[in-house]
């Protein structure tokens, strides 16, 4: 082919050929590069490098303690000779010709006799064969003589094998006798060097320099593209939870976790203080760890903290920056954007609690979950469940006070001022404000809240019952009702507190809100009125959950004066406005009119007088703002919450809330918090008829209230995913959370210390052992316990259910005569007192059917040991406890319970857990330890019962047990020892 | 100054104004008839099918891309992995047009001065399949492989997260290839945009070659000689194909509202829905009565417009403007040319209507989900 002939000058074509080539093949190379580089593949290899170095420091740390350590030193010299000595001696034997031929032979028949058994085997399937099924030319006699012959060669190869087995091991034997010494010596290096022997190993799996060659090739070629489909160094980590499912549109696939595929650390508590993504676990006791109540291979972690489990990169795993700042760091670093389909993204840091709600939701406080606990509290204090349906929240008591009766306790003007702006009244009650808010406080919806509220309060006062306070019995003394206000227990869920204090939200605040601040009560009720409400407060509302103090006339009427000295003057100085027909006017008519026609609306408007708009407008408003949800109020007995219901709130799709014209953050946390700092923002910008607003109140929350509160709206999920991982509905745990429940609704927490959590009234008793009592602040605090109510610990142990039942109903001041504080007189149900008692004895796992039953009989010569240790001379236990009406001689700060209701009382069994050794039941308790539990044979007086403990222990008991409300000298008189007590009367008692 | 171009383009890109606009421009540039080919001529629009109109269009067209790229939204919208090659089309069509239109009119000036058009001085050279040919495609599809593949690293296939029926994109669209149909579906019903449309589409490109059998033109590129036959085409292409997939993809935004190039796309945004059916223009409206109960006498009108539309209009056109064609093609081969035009026709009529007049459906019974 001539060179004219061709249209292009072939050697520019092969050039430009050759750079096409090129770039296909750079092009082919950077699609491979691009498709093996994974960033996870970095954070593996960032972490091995950590891994080796964590290693290697460990290891150096374990050589140093050997090298200092003269046992393991004197112990490898002593090895170096034993070694030494073990040649000379025992190396003959070891390496004699006879071992080597005896293994030889060994080897030989153990393989003839395996040859030869697998040929019998097919022999005797030939000849069972034939003999089944006979067919033409097979000889059955021949295949069962082939069948014989084997068999007998293979017994005499078994016979033969067995025989040179025997040989070799003898001569095994004798050289390891030979070597016993040496290896004695080694093990017990070994036990000393165990930790270095383990570190080793490892260093030699992943440390190249420790590595042999073979090792280090493998290691290199193992990660290479194509080849580390084998077996890689560097692979995606996952667990697979096959009873959490998620749910990927029409179908749902197991719950797969790859997170730690970066997080290589999160297990292994030596990387506490390694960078993310790293970094340990911060609690693996409750978390993770395979001892855990939640092990990782169980619990993955996609199912707390949200997020997507299968990705495995930075993205579309669904990670969640927690604060703006750390956005925009992600924005930078990682190219970070929000997955904006997935449904669930990791919950930010601050809100990771909400997690523990999927589960738990039955329980009030969950135990570690301090955050949520605090939100769940929130939402308690603010009546949340009274406007948005809960289904956790089911049967709890409507959050404010009874209005049926309002006419005899509040004047019209009061209730005007106070629903316009509750807090110019108490400044932190948790009544929420609906007016002056941010989407009517123009001057236009000022005017129209003035006659809302007037039609309000004319409703509430027209519909209102009467209500006759009691007169006073005695005449009262403010003094020493401030006394008694400091004294008795109010300062359990009421606070005084004139002027707002900055003080951050917790737990212990919270319960010291349980009721309302007790500040300008002359300003808002009667004398009168507050001595019949702390007589009896269910007369006025028979569902409060005011208790009973069982406060005498005289107490009753010293702290009706001393509450009705405070008055709030500014509040009272508040003007009320005149009705404007014509706003009033517009309001009926505009609800008139969304019944029936204009024309009709205009006829039956002109039909009503003022009183009758006041009264419908004021219907309908009520209505409307879901006043009735949290006041039980005439007339809406049957209405329904009126705000969105929160069960599942937590799954509601950011894409359904509505971010209005508010420039924040496009996520439920967002808007969430946005919505309880001011619940009226998303109407900003928005032009609105008044009955389009919205209506939520201004809780006026703090920052710590919101973010708590928030953690529970996101925990409120549907729990169908979970559901295998749920607390499950076991008998206990219901009876647990039903009691948890009460407990938390009748604040027995701010007086008693229930696991270990509450007794937020103890610094109350301190101010009033300060106060009153003239201690000083430092002994005060000393003394606090004994003038608390007690710590609830162990009681289900220590008590008998049925007193634990009658003391709930009806208590008594007898058990500790001493305290001023007194527990109320609840109005509870036997549901409610059957709850509790369940619930105490669950928490100490104490089994129901309970069996408190013990002999309690005496001999004489055991109730005289008794009595002998009972006294001064030996334990001294009435220098602390009352015995009946016996006050104990002791210092009163070591006061304790009345000895004589230990029959009824207390668990026989328990008592002796408690008599000899209290602190290991309530560590810290102020019972002594009489019987030193180090030294327990010797702990007891030598000359009484033989010195006996045990025994020593039981009389004292059952002599407790004998004791009545009587004093123990009366009682010796009464008692004739000789007789055993009938234990079959104890017996019905506890029963 | 920057902000007062981007509100004119936005105003301007507004369909009710592009399309009218589009559609008299296009009158000029792809003239159809002679007296339309000397406007086009003395207005000098054939400069822009030569070398200096084509750096002309294509600095105004990078230009424009340019300066938009500048505005965030507009950047937004371009940059998306899935839309970049919906700008390339862009480019490659508007190359592709000025490069045939050119060759088109460089022959057209050979015949003028009596020579043979470009490609017959072509065909007397000659190239060896083996191996020139083959080598230059070998290294073409080299580099188109490479090209491929670079662009596949540089900008991820657009595979999203995982899928989430309570949350539909917004907008939903369709590939780009089919957002023409997406875009009819605007305007008519889908038993007909999505049905009747395409099948005539196809049909109408089988029966090319038996209604077009104009010899002129075979083998070379001319404007003068085919000028009817490339305008319909070029009407077809680029203005029912092309620009619907532009506007699919760049001017349809959230709820398949409108937004100019430089708009942020509100998914609040609301647009009055105040479509009227052409009966109750004629009872509502004119005549100041309700609509009729019985469906035929309702939509009467409706039906008499379409007569006359399919009907009428061949035999109108037979005679005045289609003269000559009709004498040309006979009558069959004319019913079924007239009838294909006039079905394509239809989509722009059908939007001005909508644009102008608010007309919802020319016939509407929904009784029947029958609607036109």
């Amino acid at each position: 082919m001539g060179k004219d002939q061709r249209y292009y000058n072939i050697n520019k074509l092969n050039v430009i050929f050759a750079i096409a080539a090129c770039t296909l093949l750079f092009a082919l190379i950077s699609l491979f590069a691009n498709d093996y580089s994974r960033k996870w593949k970095d954070y593996q290899k960032e972490f091995h490098l950590l891994e080796i170095e964590n290693a290697r420091t460990k290891y150096d740390a374990v050589m140093n303690q050997l090298d200092g350590n003269e046992e393991y030193q004197t112990l490898l010299k002593e090895l170096d000779e034993a070694e030494k000595g073990h040649a000379e001696k025992c190396g003959a034997i070891a390496h004699s010709e006879e071992l080597t031929q005896l293994q030889a032979e060994n080897d030989l028949v153990q393989q003839n006799y395996k040859f030869r058994k697998a040929e019998l085997d097919a022999a005797k399937y030939r000849f069972e064969a034939t003999e089944a099924h006979p067919a033409y030319g097979q000889d059955l006699e021949a295949t069962k003589q082939e069948f014989l012959t084997l068999e007998k060669q293979v017994d005499d190869l078994q016979l033969k094998l067995e025989s040179s087995n025997t040989r070799l091991t003898q001569k095994k034997k004798e050289i390891d006798a030979c070597s016993d010494e040496l290896k004695k010596l080694d093990r017990q290096r070994y036990e000393l060097a165990k930790q270095k022997e383990l570190i080793e190993r490892k260093l030699k799996n992943i440390d190249p320099n420790a590595m042999d060659f073979t090792n280090q090739v493998a290691q290199m070629v193992r990660d290479l593209p194509v080849l580390d489909l084998a077996n890689p160094n560097y692979k995606i980590e996952q667990i697979v939870l096959k009873d959490i499912r998620d749910d990927v549109n029409f179908m749902t696939v197991p719950k797969v976790e790859r997170c730690m595929t970066c997080h290589l650390g999160i297990s292994n508590p030596d990387y506490k203080n390694a960078a993310q993504p790293y970094k340990t676990h911060p609690n693996l006791d409750l978390f993770i760890d395979k001892n855990s109540p939640h092990p990782l291979e169980e619990f993955g972690c996609t199912v707390c903290h949200g997020g997507r489990g299968r990705g495995t990169d930075f993205i579309s795993t669904a990670h969640t920056p927690s604060s703006d700042t750390q956005k925009k760091e992600w924005e930078e670093k990682y190219d970070w954007h929000e997955l904006k389909l997935w449904e669930e993204p990791m919950l930010p840091k601050q809100y990771t609690e909400a997690g523990c709600f999927k589960c738990h939701s039955g329980e009030t406080a969950i135990k570690g979950a301090d955050k949520l606990n605090l939100g769940l509290q929130v939402i308690q204090r603010a009546g949340c469940y009274n406007c948005h349906q809960i289904d956790q929240f089911k049967g709890w008591p409507k959050s404010g006070p009874s209005l049926r009766m309002v006419k005899s306790k509040l004047s019209k003007d009061w209730i005007y001022k106070w629903i316009e702006d509750p807090k110019s009244f108490r400044h932190n009650t948790w009544m929420p404000t609906y007016f002056n808010q941010s989407n009517n406080d123009d001057p236009e919806s000022v005017k129209r809240s003035e006659q809302e509220i007037l039609a309000i309060t004319h409703y509430l006062y027209t519909e209102s019952e009467e209500f006759t306070a009691d007169k006073m019995r005695a005449k009262g003394s403010a003094d020493r009702g401030k006394e008694l206000v400091a004294s008795v227990g109010c300062m359990a869920c009421h606070n005084v507190q004139p002027q707002s204090i900055a003080e951050k939200t917790t737990k212990d605040t919270l319960r010291r809100e349980h009721g309302p601040n007790l500040i300008g009560l002359g300003s808002k009720v009667s004398k009168e009125w507050i001595y019949s409400w702390l007589k009896d407060p269910n007369r006025y509302h028979p569902t409060t959950r005011m208790p009973n103090l069982r406060l005498s006339d005289q107490e009753a009427a010293d702290i009706a004066e001393y509450l009705y000295t405070s008055r709030n003057e500014k509040f009272e100085a508040k003007k009320i406005p005149a009705v404007d027909q014509k706003v009033l006017g517009d309001i009926v008519l505009g609800y008139l009119t969304s019944m029936d026609t204009h024309a009709v609306s205009e006829e039956k408007l002109a039909a009503m007088t003022q009183d009758e708009q006041l009264y419908f407008a004021g219907q309908k408003l009520i209505n409307r703002y879901g006043c009735f949800s949290c006041h039980d109020i005439k007339g809406f007995d049957k209405a329904k919450p009126i705000g969105t219901e929160l069960t599942e709130i937590g799954n509601k799709s950011t894409h359904k809330l509505d971010f209005g014209f508010v420039h924040i953050d496009h996520s439920k946390w967002g808007w969430f918090s946005q919505k309880l700092k001011d619940p009226r923002i998303f109407d900003e910008g928005k032009e609105k008829a008044p009955d389009e607003k919205l209506i939520m109140p201004n809780f006026y929350l703090s920052q710590e209230e919101v973010e708590a509160a928030v953690t529970v709206l996101l925990g409120l999920v549907n729990e169908q995913p979970v559901e295998a991982k749920k607390v499950p509905r076991t008998p206990e745990n219901l009876q647990f959370e039903a009691g948890q429940k009460l407990i938390a609704q009748m604040n027995c927490q701010s007086c008693h210390q229930i696991q270990g959590e509450g007794g937020t009234i103890q610094k109350t008793i301190t101010d009033w052992l300060v106060e009153y009592e003239g201690r000083a602040a430092s002994d005060a605090e000393k003394v606090t316990s004994s003038f608390s109510p007690p710590n609830l610990k162990g009681v289900g142990q220590k008590v008998d259910p049925n007193w634990l039942f009658n003391f709930l109903h009806q208590p008594t001041d007898h058990m500790r005569p001493w305290l001023n504080v007194r527990m109320p007189t609840y109005n509870f149900n036997a549901e409610h007192l059957n709850m509790l008692v369940k619930y105490f004895h669950t928490i100490d796992e104490e089994k129901f059917p309970f069996n408190f039953e013990a002999d309690t009989s005496l001999t004489d010569k055991e109730y005289k040991a008794a009595e002998k240790l009972f006294s001064k001379d030996y334990l001294g236990c009435a220098q602390c406890h009352v015995v009946g009406d016996q006050m104990p001689y002791g210092e009163a700060d070591a006061w304790a319970p009345n000895l004589a209701l230990a029959k009824t009382r207390l668990n026989p069994h328990w008592v002796l857990k408690w008599i000899k050794n209290p602190q290991d039941l309530v560590p810290g308790t102020k019972m002594p330890t009489f019987f030193d539990p180090s030294d327990f044979e010797n702990a007891g007086p030598p000359d009484i019962l033989d010195g006996d403990e045990n025994e020593q222990i039981r009389v004292l008991r059952n002599y407790l047990f004998h004791l009545s409300e009587v004093s123990p000298k009366a009682k010796t008189v009464s008692v004739t020892p000789a007789e055993p007590a009938p234990a079959a009367t104890a017996t019905e008692e506890t029963q | 100054m920057v902000e007062a171009i981007k509100h004119f383009i936005n105003t301007g890109t507004n369909p009710k104004i592009l399309f009218p606009i589009l559609i008299v421009v296009y009158f000029f540039m792809f003239p159809s008839t002679d007296f339309m080919y000397k406007v086009h001529k003395k207005l000098g629009l054939n400069n822009l099918w030569t070398k200096k109109g084509g750096i002309g269009l294509f600095t105004c067209l990078f230009l424009f891309f340019l300066f938009g790229l500048t505005d965030p939204n507009f950047r937004l919208i371009v940059t998306k992995p899935d839309n970049v090659p919906i700008v390339g089309l862009l480019f490659l069509v508007f190359f592709f047009l000025w490069f045939s239109m050119k060759q088109a009119w460089d022959n057209d000036r050979r015949t003028d001065e009596g020579k043979l058009p470009q490609e017959a001085e072509d065909s007397r050279e000659k190239i060896l399949v083996w191996p020139d040919l083959v080598y230059i495609e070998f290294i073409a599809l080299l580099l188109c492989a490479a090209l491929i593949i670079f662009w596949a690293i540089a900008l991820n296939a657009p595979i999203e997260e995982p899928a989430n029926p309570s949350v539909s994109p917004n907008p939903s669209k369709a590939p780009w290839y089919f957002l023409g149909l997406q875009e009819m579906l605007v305007y008519f019903d889908p038993w007909l945009a999505g049905v009747i449309f395409p099948t005539v589409i196809m049909i109408g490109f089988m029966a090319i070659p038996f209604i077009d059998n104009n010899p002129k033109g075979t083998g070379y590129y001319t404007f003068k000689e085919r000028k009817m036959a490339i305008s319909i085409f070029m009407f077809l292409w680029l203005v029912l194909w092309i620009f619907l997939i532009s506007t699919g993809t760049f001017l349809r935004g959230p709820n398949w509202n409108f937004f100019g190039p430089f708009e942020y796309w509100d998914p609040h945004k609301l647009e009055a829905l105040t479509n009227i059916n052409l009966s109750e223009y004629v009872y509502m409206i004119w005549q100041n009565r309700s609509l009729p109960d019985n469906i035929l006498l309702r939509e009467m009108w409706g039906f008499l417009a379409l007569g006359a539309y399919f009907g009428g209009m061949p035999l109108f056109l037979a005679l005045t403007f289609f003269r000559g064609i009709f004498k040309k093609l006979g009558v069959l081969r004319y019913s079924v040319f007239s009838f294909l035009l006039l079905m394509a026709m239809f989509l722009p009529i059908k939007m001005f209507l909508r644009w102008a007049f608010n007309i919802k459906y020319i016939v509407a019974i929904p009784e029947f989900f029958f609607n036109i």
